[in-house]
């Protein structure tokens, strides 16, 4: 039956019409609503005819934004529903107006106020305008802790990854609040306090309130750490018939008495897993069975032993790479395609894919195979970007201020190669660096990498010279075992080393006088290069003139070491030993053989106080070395002394020059403690240490044929040209204090010492300063 | 410093494979030794059960076959199990694979589209 | 975060004025949409189809906008929005006569997208679908043609794919992974290009397992239907040698280290 259209002034009628071929009045009605173009749609029955009479929406002529400067017009544009020239509803605008309020919290300004006008024009049209008051940044004001006796809140906040806003809350976002980030770091917090023994801890409350004063949330989360457990009796119980639970025992990792940590289970599970699979059981499954006694405050573990299903990988699916490489994901797993199915090794292949660091998100989730004992893994991953661009400042008393920007990629390419680019200005160095490391080289988890730098130093504040290093290094790294690894490195790199000889620093005066500032008149009978007062306003020493000018050095090495620490930024429990052995000679102008050593051992007193024990030595062997290939120590042997402070030195000259030597050793003990009276809040830490330590055998040239042989010499304005060294064996040793703050700017150390014994011509100093920051 | 060994792909059972007789319906032998690693590319007449025996002398080296086994069933063609052959590790060929591969499309991910996408989120591919 | 951004002076807002943007009718907006395809200025063009649709929707004119606009997506790298459009177009007229036309576009936004074979093939799956359909349903429509001849391409992507992992796990000695993954291709992709390698590395994975019959058949099946193919030239030589000769010189171990690492 025909269908008379009523009341529309802009849609036209046989698009109506096409919308109303609904079986009963009631569905056109619908349909007409449905399309959004109408405020009102009525539909009436007239003898054979449909009478539809329709109110269309006015229609927006434009949406404007006003008072937003942060989040740009076309950025909010895209979140409102109500578009230019399309219909208008006040339904729509307000649930656009509490759109743009959700968009703004998320972005940190939970303080903006959204409202909306409407403006009719003469052509029945309608402006909507949306006003925006953004209001100031409101970040995540304080993190507060209450229930927490065993950690200090400074401490838990370490753990989270939102953090409070501070003078730097410009620079960062962890401290928008935002609601997920909160949830996984409650997460955080829980296997963190499950690593120290809190099995029974829970969060007991979370509430986040936002507070007008402040001008940001105020989350507060009451926690029930419960009793601190220890580790109660160990057991392995094997349901396996030929396997004997006792051969298994080498394999855990919690041992009765010990403090309970959740992820010693955890590796304890995986090392018995992998024991049983070697004995040809690899679908047996390791299960942690904990009997918890509050009142003894001990967990019983009993790591039960039995066969699991025997069902095999068909086939893993790796999706969502959209930049990483199949193959980058999939050499992160043990197993392959056609072995036994293991779900502790998935877990371990997840936390590999974890720690790359390429990946928002890793899921492993299985479905059935074709047949009932095959299955089919699926690695869902989430790409995020991983460049990073970054900008360094710091300052140390050593190297005074030095900025450095950085270009780094960890991902390039989606081949899990990393690339840096870096260079650096400061006070007394600068530099350009470029590394590139492929982590599986030849297939084989060889970190296989070369890096190539050019970096000009001044040291014309301990010594007298400035020299210019520029040249590479073929590297190849090789884990041997989870905590031993080898560092194989081929480098050759050229040395440019000159004297300053200007009016301001005329440290080599005395063999190439500088006219019309060196002295040139002679006193009584000495020859040429008897220039008096060009020794005394500082001049190199003999043994440095010998080694200016450009060597090129080819050496060979390689670098063992073990790691243990729990946290390689800030350790608190350990082991770190390093040995690097060093032959330079394969062409190039040094031949020498250089051995170093470093053990660091890191033990957690009592909560908060860590103890660390550290030995360090270095032997060089080699004839007529040159100054600059031996060791030039200081504060990093022993603190209280100036850099290149201590060792053997040129007697002859008055500044006493340091000349390096070939063997040294040291020790040093220090403890670390949360400084009390100020509020752990404030991030504040002191430390007291003992160094000792010391440097000898210098090995370089003594008498060298300089344009003047004055060899030896009587007047003591004049450069002798043979080197009378000063070099004693005596230990050196010191005490001191340091203060370490995490301050809102960065890590930040002041250390001050006094030095107990020194040699006759050590040059000291007391206090030593290093900071800096990298946003 | 070599770990013990581990065993890859099918985990074999001599009791099992005892069991396994000329004669045998191939049903029967499914259930004994449950389904094979791979089957013979032409018709369905030949299961393999195919398990490897590695260790990891030291971790960059990663994992090094130590042993090799391949069970073949050959079925009749009313497919009862007619001969059981055993290949070692002794029987396999050492060579080296071509590298050559058949080219393949797709666009590749070049520096520059990566520094620009990031996580390659945007609709340019 | 926002550091640049929050010293940027620059940065005031708008403040409003009303001001009456004119009215232009849509039989306009479609011709100056036309207009600019003629000039091939694909990003106008798109953005007139766009506001017709927006002003006058459901109108006639908005109808037959909408096939244009996923071609101006389409040929601007819009992909996500021709599909969208495209898809939009199917429901709305599916017996219109550029009913294939706006499927081709669709399925072709996904084939553009295809990365390479290390990396999730979604994109080529779903390429796969919609140029089937295009097949299935217009199969004279003038686009049946080349839909045909992109179905291949897309295959031998997924082929390339299943191939790729196949060898990774050859490098790595899992044979059964190999083997598995190459008879994936011979069962499921025996048209595609990657068919005689895959013949050839499954007599190559044969052989190292020391299964000679079976290396034997795969020969054989790869000789019998690609009797000139490199890949049959390189078999013949194993099976003849039983790996004693070298087949092919890929240079020192300073060229493998260099393709290892992908500069090779």
């Amino acid at each position: 039956q025909s269908i008379v259209v009523q009341g529309n002034q802009r849609v036209d009628a046989a698009t109506i019409r096409s919308y109303a071929q609904g079986s009963s009045p009631e569905q056109i009605r619908q349909d007409l609503l449905a399309t959004g173009l109408f405020s009102s749609v009525s539909v009436s029955q007239r003898g054979g005819q449909v009478v539809v009479s329709v109110k269309e929406n006015e229609v927006i002529n434009r949406v404007v934004f006003q008072g937003n400067k942060k989040l740009k017009s076309d950025q909010l544009e895209a979140e409102v529903q109500s578009k230019a020239r399309g219909p208008f509803s006040r339904a729509q605008v307000d649930a656009d107006v509490q759109r743009l309020r959700d968009v703004y919290q998320r972005s940190g300004r939970g303080l903006a106020s959204v409202s909306s006008r409407i403006v009719p024009l003469e052509n029945g049209r309608v402006d909507v305008v949306f006003d925006v008051v953004e209001g100031e940044k409101t970040g995540v004001k304080q993190i507060n802790f209450s229930g927490n006796e065993a950690f200090s809140s400074g401490r838990l906040r370490d753990q989270m990854t939102t953090t409070e806003s501070n003078l730097l809350s410009f620079l960062k976002n962890s401290d928008v609040y935002d609601p997920d980030r909160i949830a996984s770091d409650l997460e955080l917090l829980r296997r963190f306090y499950l690593k120290h023994g809190y099995a029974d801890f829970r969060v007991v409350s979370n509430d986040v309130k936002f507070d007008e004063a402040a001008g940001g949330y105020i989350v507060n989360i009451v926690v029930d750490e419960g009793r601190k457990y220890d580790v109660g009796e160990v057991n392995v119980e094997s349901r396996i018939p030929d396997i004997d639970a006792q051969t298994l025992r080498s394999r855990v990792k919690t041992s009765a008495g010990d403090t309970y940590n959740a992820e010693d289970v955890e590796k304890s599970l995986q090392a018995i897993t992998t024991e049983v699979a070697s004995k040809g059981y690899a679908f047996a499954q390791v299960r942690p069975q904990g009997a918890k006694d509050p009142a003894t405050g001990k967990i019983g573990i009993v790591y039960v032993v039995e066969e699991g299903p025997r069902v095999y990988i068909e086939r893993i699916n790796i999706r969502g790479n959209t930049r990483t490489r199949d193959n980058v994901i999939r050499r992160e797993f043990d197993v392959g395609e056609g072995d036994a199915y293991n779900k502790v090794l998935m877990d371990k292949a997840e936390r590999r894919l974890n720690n790359l660091g390429f990946f928002k998100r890793v899921r492993i989730t299985n479905e059935p195979g074709s047949t009932p004992d095959r299955v089919i893994v699926n690695v869902d991953v989430e790409d995020q970007p991983t460049g990073q661009f970054s900008v360094a400042g710091g300052y140390s008393t050593a190297d005074g201020f030095i900025a450095e920007v950085s270009l780094a990629e960890t991902n390039f390419l989606g081949r899990g190669q990393f690339v840096r680019a870096a260079a650096s200005l400061g006070q007394y160095s600068s530099g350009v660096e470029f590394s590139f490391t492929e982590p599986y080289f030849m297939d084989r988890r060889i970190a296989a990498g070369f890096d190539l730098f050019s970096k000009q130093t001044d040291n014309t504040r301990y010594s007298y010279y400035e020299n210019r290093t520029t040249g590479g290094t073929l590297r190849m790294g090789l884990p041997i075992t989870e905590e031993t690894t080898a560092l194989l490195r081929y480098s050759l790199y050229q040395t440019d080393l000159t004297i300053p000889n200007t009016t301001k620093r005329p440290y080599n005066d005395c063999w190439y006088p500088i006219p019309g500032f060196t002295p040139t008149q002679v006193i009584g009978g000495y020859t040429a290069g008897q220039y008096p007062d060009c020794v005394n306003n500082g001049e190199a020493s003999i043994a440095l003139k010998q080694a200016a000018g450009t060597r090129m050095t080819s050496l060979a090495g390689f670098t063992l070491n073990y790691n243990t620490l729990d946290n390689n930024r800030n350790p608190r429990n350990g082991l770190f030993a390093e040995w690097k052995q060093d032959f330079a000679g394969l062409g190039g102008d040094s031949q020498f053989i250089r051995a170093t050593g470093e053990v660091r051992y890191y033990r957690e007193l009592s909560d908060d106080f860590v103890g660390m024990l550290k030995v360090q030595g270095g032997q060089m062997w080699g004839n007529d070395l040159l100054i600059t290939d031996q060791f030039f120590l200081g504060p990093s042997l022993v603190r209280g002394f100036a850099p290149g402070g201590l060792g053997p030195r040129d007697a002859s000259d008055p500044r006493n020059n340091a000349l390096g030597g070939t063997t040294y050793f040291g020790g040093s003990a220090e403890v670390q403690f949360p400084i009390f009276g100020l509020p752990r809040e404030l991030g504040m830490r002191g430390a007291v240490f003992a160094d000792a330590g010391t440097l000898f055998g210098y090995k370089g040239g003594f008498n060298f044929n300089a344009p003047y042989d004055n060899c030896p010499v009587t007047n003591p304005n004049v450069q002798t040209t043979c080197l009378s060294v000063y070099d004693s064996h005596q230990i050196r040793s010191s005490v001191g204090a340091s203060l370490l703050w995490q301050s809102p700017l960065g890590p930040i150390r002041f250390d001050y010492a006094i030095p107990l014994s020194k040699a006759k011509y050590d040059q000291t100093q007391y206090f030593r300063f290093s900071g800096g920051t990298s946003f | 410093c070599a770990s013990e060994p581990i065993t890859k792909g099918y985990i074999l059972d001599e009791k099992a494979l005892a069991e396994v007789k000329p004669g045998l319906e191939a049903q029967k032998v499914l259930q004994i030794m449950g389904t094979p690693s791979t089957v013979s590319t032409v018709g369905n007449q030949t299961w393999y059960y195919i398990s490897q025996m590695t260790t990891e002398r030291a971790r960059f080296l990663g994992p090094s076959i130590v042993d090799q086994r391949v069970i073949a069933i050959n079925f009749s063609k009313n497919m009862k199990v007619e001969r059981v052959a055993n290949y070692g590790m002794q029987d396999g060929v050492v060579f080296d694979f071509v590298t050559r591969t058949t080219p393949t499309g797709g666009n590749e991910l070049s520096v520059v589209r990566q520094l620009m996408r990031g996580a390659g989120l945007s609709n340019t591919p | 975060c926002d550091t640049i951004s929050s010293f940027n002076p620059f940065d005031k807002s708008e403040t409003y004025k009303p001001e009456i943007v004119p009215e232009v009718p849509a039989e306009q907006l479609y011709n100056d949409g036309l207009g600019y395809l003629a000039k091939n200025d694909y990003e106008s063009a798109s953005k007139r189809f766009a506001s017709l649709d927006r002003q006058y929707p459901f109108s006639s004119w908005a109808k037959k906008a909408l096939i244009l606009q996923t071609f101006a997506n389409y040929s601007n790298r819009q992909y996500d929005d021709a599909i969208a459009n495209g898809k939009r177009f199917l429901a709305l007229n599916p017996t219109s006569p550029d009913a294939a036309y706006a499927a081709y576009l669709v399925a072709m936004s996904y084939y553009n997208q295809i990365p390479d074979v290390s990396r999730d093939q979604e994109r080529s799956e779903k390429a796969l679908v919609a140029l089937q359909e295009v097949v299935q349903r217009w199969p004279k429509s003038e686009y049946a043609e080349d839909a045909r001849f992109k179905l291949n391409v897309v295959r031998d992507q997924l082929a390339g794919r299943e191939m790729t992992i196949g060898r990774y796990y050859l490098q790595r000695r899992n044979y059964t992974a190999a083997i598995n993954r190459f008879r994936n291709v011979v069962s499921q992709y025996q048209t595609t290009n990657q068919i005689e390698e895959a013949l050839s590395r499954l007599t190559e994975a044969y052989l190292a397992l020391g299964v000679v019959q079976e290396a034997e058949t795969a020969a054989a099946v790869l000789g019998h239907n690609f009797p000139d193919s490199p890949w049959y030239r390189d078999t013949y030589k194993l099976m003849q040698s039983k790996g004693l000769e070298p087949r092919e010189n890929e240079g020192s171990w300073i060229s493998k280290a260099f393709k290892s690492v992908g500069l090779g």
